[in-house]
């Protein structure tokens, strides 16, 4: 039986359609209190005095818990994946609006909400900066000194370091692109931007700390559970196993939950009041944990007579707000894609992570490549145009092929760039005229590619489980948020084990009972636990051969389990544990070069193709038609993985037309969904997304990841379109009617004047 | 939200005692769903919420004599949409219920609520208001009526005492008069709108006669615009009239920046849409944007 | 201030005593329902979807009390008489959601929407389900199943 390839449902289909799925959301344990965030109001300040008292007179408040309450329990109560800069609570200092100052525990969460709005706290309010081309400049610093975890050693260097509000600088040098550019017959040179949106998973961030005894279990919304246990068990000081993280379904992630969230404070709060304790933010207060980097992209390009590209250089600002989070990895790992899929000899990359007074920015669905495709792919649209050579042919003339080594050094293999490319001008009928409409609607067309590397080095353990009857249970810490991650290692097992992938049973993450791994982001699982869980089932078949070989089961026979487990054991007894480790090789790029070979196990390729109708008289842009192809190997469950890549770019759709962040001094002033507007169904265009055919070759059964890759293009194919049709170039993001307006009306040299 | 009372009086008259003249954390509810967003905002904080929903129940009907719509303040939103009269006199309402928030809150949300918020961005009240309508209200001091635009004071302000409530809203027999609303929304389709524009006029003999232009969303209040109005009246709608009308307009409403768009941009948006907005009345295909 | 309310919840009667101030998606989770949540908190995304007399209301903005004398039904009792309701088995055969955290309320919504729109068109559904966000944005796939569902 055919297992992978197969359009099955996911397995929790019925869980999900009659609301029974479980959600960290629905949990509630005996004895549990509610606890109620208190959050700064000022954007950078000194912490004078937390005014408590009223808030503790509340009937029914059981205590009220700050930074100082919390040092008490863990002396250094810092955390952070790549810097430990993060306090659970605010010490000292508070470093951006809606940090985490207080929290007020009640056993009815009115009561502890009404408490917190009691407290009060006093500041000495100090000088803010918020944009990360400012921030390069040390005069206003966010943190008095640099804290790198330790965990990576590419950021040792940075330890103690002061005056800066540089987190990590990457640099990488390829060739020499100065004589280049000097050589180039043009040379073109633009800024893009791009602004602070962000996740908005529908089940807000919550985490359940049960206090135990000598074991603490966190329940958690997370993306990592493996990760949570680490850093919780060095909070404290512990061995790993007496903290136990368990996750169920995730009400999406799309990058918010990764990495510890609201896990350090739940657990402390538990620990403090030996009680289990509950923390749900509402919708506003996901605003305050976790965005999207806003970016600052100068790019400069130089170009032969020719049409080739012959050099680039690339300098990133990426805004990290005011803990560096994930920031620095997405700076570097995601930093050396910054030339785009092209075959340039000469490249320069200078990519920094920067401290802001912002909401900290992580990762979100493309860990900052959709940010790098924006500015890269409206600058390739902009060179052809200069040249006046069609921007598809332009894109051909300069593309990465098989092989062929990438900015970094790694060659590009497996990543099927140009067949992306045509998937969707062939979609797009590019090579046939386009109705461009009349008066004062006008329509154009635009096509954008873009690719990501994949997270290394990282580790990945399954365990496959075969009972006495033949009935197995997968265990791993793949997070399923929607991505259909146990729908498709159900597949994968069921295809080496020859079984039905519906009667696989998958254990969600219960760090007690499953193995590590890294954690569910940058579409990652698919590849990497997927070869872990294909490694794991062909040793549970192997061991099951080898049970066979000993009940005297004749070799090369193909015997139900069953049979063999009550052949050998004599009834319906003992089982078969199949383990595994996946573990790809990696190499770190080389620090004065930023070079490596081996800097990734795999390439992901996504691009869109848009055309638009532009109301001239309003600046509405109107989507007539998205198409989104994607390069993600041989696909497990083809259905499964088309809606992940129409999801994709409809979200990117929202960060593209309207999602955007909106700052007043420091206070988001739109946190809401009423005020941060997010694609609903009306807003969804015409899309057709296509796989294309591809084969991931070290993937398990040619299969890669994809949940990012259908953002990629979708923003530049957009502005690309509009610029088609009505001649205007769109710089920052989000485009919405208003900036179409007012570049429409520069460029007719009467731009909109403010009263 | 903190503990509060809730009453729940049987009669109007009993409603309106209850209500507090000196106290503004007593307030009539209706289908709440406003002001239980204001509540979680912690805008709004009650000691005594006055519920409505037993009072009589001619105040949630909709009825028609000599020509005019009453409808009674306690009619949800769907019932009105809902309504064969509506359907059959008032299209442009009608139509406008389509879009405005969503199945939910129409089914919950009451025309009195509706009305009473006086939030800017909601649709209900510059297509009444283009349509002549009348509000009834009733409070300790007696019975009065207002051209529904008169209830508006400012940013969520009505003329409204803290003991009086809306009892229904008249709407005059329209005869051939045409009508449309034009719901402009800058960001997602379903947007709160920057930009509301609603008429109405008679037309005869190829001219409009005594138009009402009515502003939203993007002035503190629903406004007519006489300006505008006195530009239309009696003239013909082609492209000079509407762009002197839309030019009137835009230079005499009082537009905010806020969030959907700036002030200039929402002026220009008003030219256009004005325009649009009688063209759409008299039949003829404007572009309607993600309506 | 507390207060005792009666009524009916997926057909069986009960009885409760409850604040004003609490809400129905609330009330529900006392009865350990908790296919109804409060997500958005302001009636937007439509997760909060209950039926209340059978009209769809988001729960997040309806106060408990309100029920009083009511019928209320949440997306657990669609599957009461042990089979999967049309509306859903539409949304499984489509694939119309990915992490499910909307779908209750998108359930229950196309339930009312083929009561009033048998034969919905395109617009239909779009308008009757525009108070309904998904954040996977599986919204193509969801209309594709409220035409599944129209068309069994």
């Amino acid at each position: 039986m055919n297992q992978v390839g197969r359009d099955i449902p996911r397995l929790e289909v019925r869980a999900k359609v009659t609301g029974r799925a479980d959600y960290t959301h629905n949990l509630r344990l005996p004895g549990m209190l509610y606890g109620k965030v208190f959050r700064a109001t000022v954007p950078h300040g000194r912490i004078r005095c937390i005014e408590t008292g009223a808030a503790r007179a509340v009937p029914g408040v059981q205590c009220v818990v700050t930074g100082e309450d919390i040092r008490k329990l863990i002396a250094e109560p810092y955390y952070g994946p790549a810097f430990h800069d993060q306090p659970i609570l605010a010490l000292d200092k508070v470093r951006h609006v809606g940090e985490p100052v207080a929290v007020v525990l009640a056993s009815d969460p009115h009561v502890a909400e009404h408490a917190a709005q009691l407290i009060d706290a006093e500041y000495q309010e100090l000088p803010a900066v918020y944009d990360e081309v400012a921030a390069m400049q040390p005069d206003i610093v966010v943190h008095d000194m640099l804290k790198p975890a330790g965990t990576f050693a590419d950021l040792k260097h940075l330890k103690g370091r002061t005056g800066t509000n540089i987190a990590l600088d990457f640099h990488l040098r390829r060739g020499d692109v100065d004589a280049a550019l000097a050589r180039a017959e043009r040379v073109i040179e633009h800024t893009f931007k791009t602004q602070q949106c962000l996740h908005l998973a529908f089940e807000p961030f919550v985490a359940v700390a049960d206090p135990g005894d000598g074991v603490l279990t966190i329940h958690t919304s997370n993306q990592t559970p493996s990760f949570v246990r680490t850093e919780i068990a060095r909070l404290f000081g512990w061995p790993e196993n007496r903290v136990r993280v368990k996750v169920p379904y995730l009400g999406g992630g799309f990058g918010a939950k990764v990495y510890v969230k609201l896990e350090a404070l739940v657990s402390a709060l538990a620990l403090l009041v030996r009680r289990p304790v509950k923390i749900a933010l509402t919708m506003e207060e996901q605003f305050y944990m976790i965005t999207k980097h806003p970016t600052t992209f100068r790019i400069k390009s130089g170009v032969g007579k020719d049409g080739r590209v012959v050099a680039r250089a690339c300098e990133v600002y990426w805004n990290g707000g005011a803990y560096a989070d994930i920031g620095p990895r997405v700076t570097q790992k995601s930093g050396f894609t910054a030339p785009g899929p092209y075959d340039i000899e000469n490249i320069n990359i200078d990519s920094y992570a920067l401290y802001t007074n912002r909401t900290p920015a992580g990762a979100l669905r493309g860990f900052g490549i959709p940010q790098l495709v924006w500015a890269y792919e409206s600058h390739t649209d902009l060179i052809a145009r200069e040249l006046g050579i069609d921007p598809i042919d332009f894109r051909r003339k300069n593309i990465l092929h098989q092989n062929r080594p990438q900015a970094s050094g790694t060659p590009m293999t497996d990543a099927a760039i140009a067949k992306v490319l045509d998937a969707i001008a062939a979609r797009l009928a590019w090579n046939k005229k386009l109705d461009r409409g009349s008066g004062t609607v006008r329509r154009g067309r635009g096509v954008a590619i873009g690719f990501k590397a994949s997270i290394s080095p990282t580790t990945s353990v399954a365990i496959v489980n075969v009972a006495a009857d033949g009935s197995t249970t997968l265990y791993t810490s793949t997070v399923d948020m929607g991505q259909g991650s146990d729908t498709a290692f159900a597949q994968i097992a069921a295809e080496v084990l020859d079984f039905k992938a519906e009667d696989i049973r998958i254990v969600h993450p219960d760090t007690d009972v499953t193995p590590y791994d890294m954690g569910t982001l940058g579409s990652r699982s698919l590849f990497h636990m997927g070869n872990a869980v294909r490694l794991a089932a062909e040793d549970a078949r192997a061991k099951l051969q080898a049970l066979a070989a000993q009940a005297g089961l004749p070799e090369g026979t193909n015997y139900p389990p069953a049979e063999v487990f009550k052949k050998r054991f004599g009834m319906q007894a003992g089982n078969v544990i199949g383990a595994a480790s996946f573990v790809p090789t990696y190499k770190s790029p080389d620090a004065q070069t930023g070079l490596s070979d081996n800097v990734t196990p795999f390439w992901m390729v996504g691009g869109a193709g848009a055309e638009v109708e532009v109301d001239t008289e309003t600046g509405d842009v109107r989507v007539l038609r998205l198409v989104n192809a994607v390069d993600c190997g041989k696909p497990i469950n083809p259905g499964v993985a088309r809606t992940q890549l129409s999801g994709a770019a409809i979200m990117q759709l929202g960060f593209t037309l309207s999602e955007a962040m909106q700052l007043d001094a420091g206070q988001v002033t739109n946190a809401s969904l009423a005020d941060y507007k997010i694609p609903g169904i009306r807003d969804v265009p015409p899309m057709e997304n296509e796989l294309v055919e591809a084969e991931q070759h070290t993937g398990p059964f040619g299969a890669k990841g994809l949940g990012e890759s259908g953002t990629f293009g979708v923003s530049p194919a957009i502005a690309n379109a509009i610029h088609d049709a009505v001649g205007v170039r769109i710089m920052e993001l989000p485009i919405t009617a208003e900036v179409v307006f007012r570049a429409l009306r520069a460029q007719q040299g009467r731009p909109l004047e403010d009263a | 939200m903190i503990p509060f009372e809730m009453v729940e009086p049987k009669s109007l008259k009993e409603a309106l005692a209850l209500l507090d003249p000196q106290e503004s954390t007593v307030r009539a509810v209706a289908g709440g769903t406003a002001l239980m967003l204001m509540m979680k905002a912690g805008v709004f904080t009650p000691t005594r919420l006055v519920c409505l929903h037993g009072i009589e129940s001619e105040y949630a009907r909709i009825t028609v004599s000599a020509g005019e719509l009453r409808i009674g303040a306690m009619a949800t939103l769907s019932e009105l949409e809902r309504d064969a009269n509506v359907a059959a006199r008032l299209p442009v309402l009608k139509r406008a219920m389509r879009t405005l928030s969503n199945v939910r809150v129409r089914n919950v949300a009451r025309v009195g609520g509706a009305l009473a918020h006086g939030d800017p961005h909601l649709d209900l009240p510059p297509v009444l208001a283009a349509l002549g309508a009348r509000v009834s209200i009733s409070g300790a001091g007696g019975d009065r009526e207002l051209p529904l635009e008169q209830l508006y004071s400012g940013y969520y302000e009505t003329v409204l005492a803290k003991d009086e409530l809306i009892t229904a809203v008249k709407i005059p027999a329209q005869a051939a008069r045409k009508a449309a609303y034009m719901k402009v929304t800058a960001r997602s389709a379903d947007d709160w709108p920057a930009l509301g524009v609603a008429v109405s006029f008679a037309f005869a003999d190829g001219a409009i006669r005594d138009p009402i232009v009515v502003v939203s969303a993007a002035t503190e209040k629903v406004t007519r615009m006489a300006a505008a109005e006195k530009v239309l009246h009696g003239a013909a709608p082609d492209d000079a009239t509407l762009a002197r009308a839309g030019d009137a307009a835009a230079a005499a409403a009082a537009i905010l920046t806020d969030a959907h768009g700036s002030a200039a941009y929402k002026r220009e948006l008003l030219r256009v849409y004005l325009r649009r907005a009688v063209r759409e009345a008299l039949g003829d295909g404007a572009r309607p944007v993600r309506q | 201030m507390m207060r005792t309310i009666n009524f009916t919840l997926n057909g069986q009667p009960v009885s409760t005593a409850i604040e004003p101030h609490r809400n129905l998606v609330e009330l529900l989770q006392r009865f350990d329902l908790f296919g109804a949540r409060e997500s958005c908190g302001q009636g937007l995304c439509g997760c909060c979807t209950v039926l209340v007399d059978d009209m769809a209301v988001s729960g997040c903005l309806y106060f408990a009390v309100w029920v009083d004398g009511k019928s209320v039904t949440t997306v657990e009792h669609l599957d009461a008489e042990g089979s999967l309701s049309v509306v859903q088995q539409a949304f499984i055969d489509c694939g119309a959601f990915q992490c499910g955290f909307c779908t209750p309320g998108f359930v229950l919504m196309t339930h009312q929407l083929l009561k009033a729109y048998p034969n919905p068109s395109d617009d239909d559904i779009r308008h009757y389900l525009s108070g309904n966000l998904c954040r996977c944005a599986a919204y193509p796939e969801i209309i594709e199943a409220v035409k599944l569902a129209a068309r069994r």
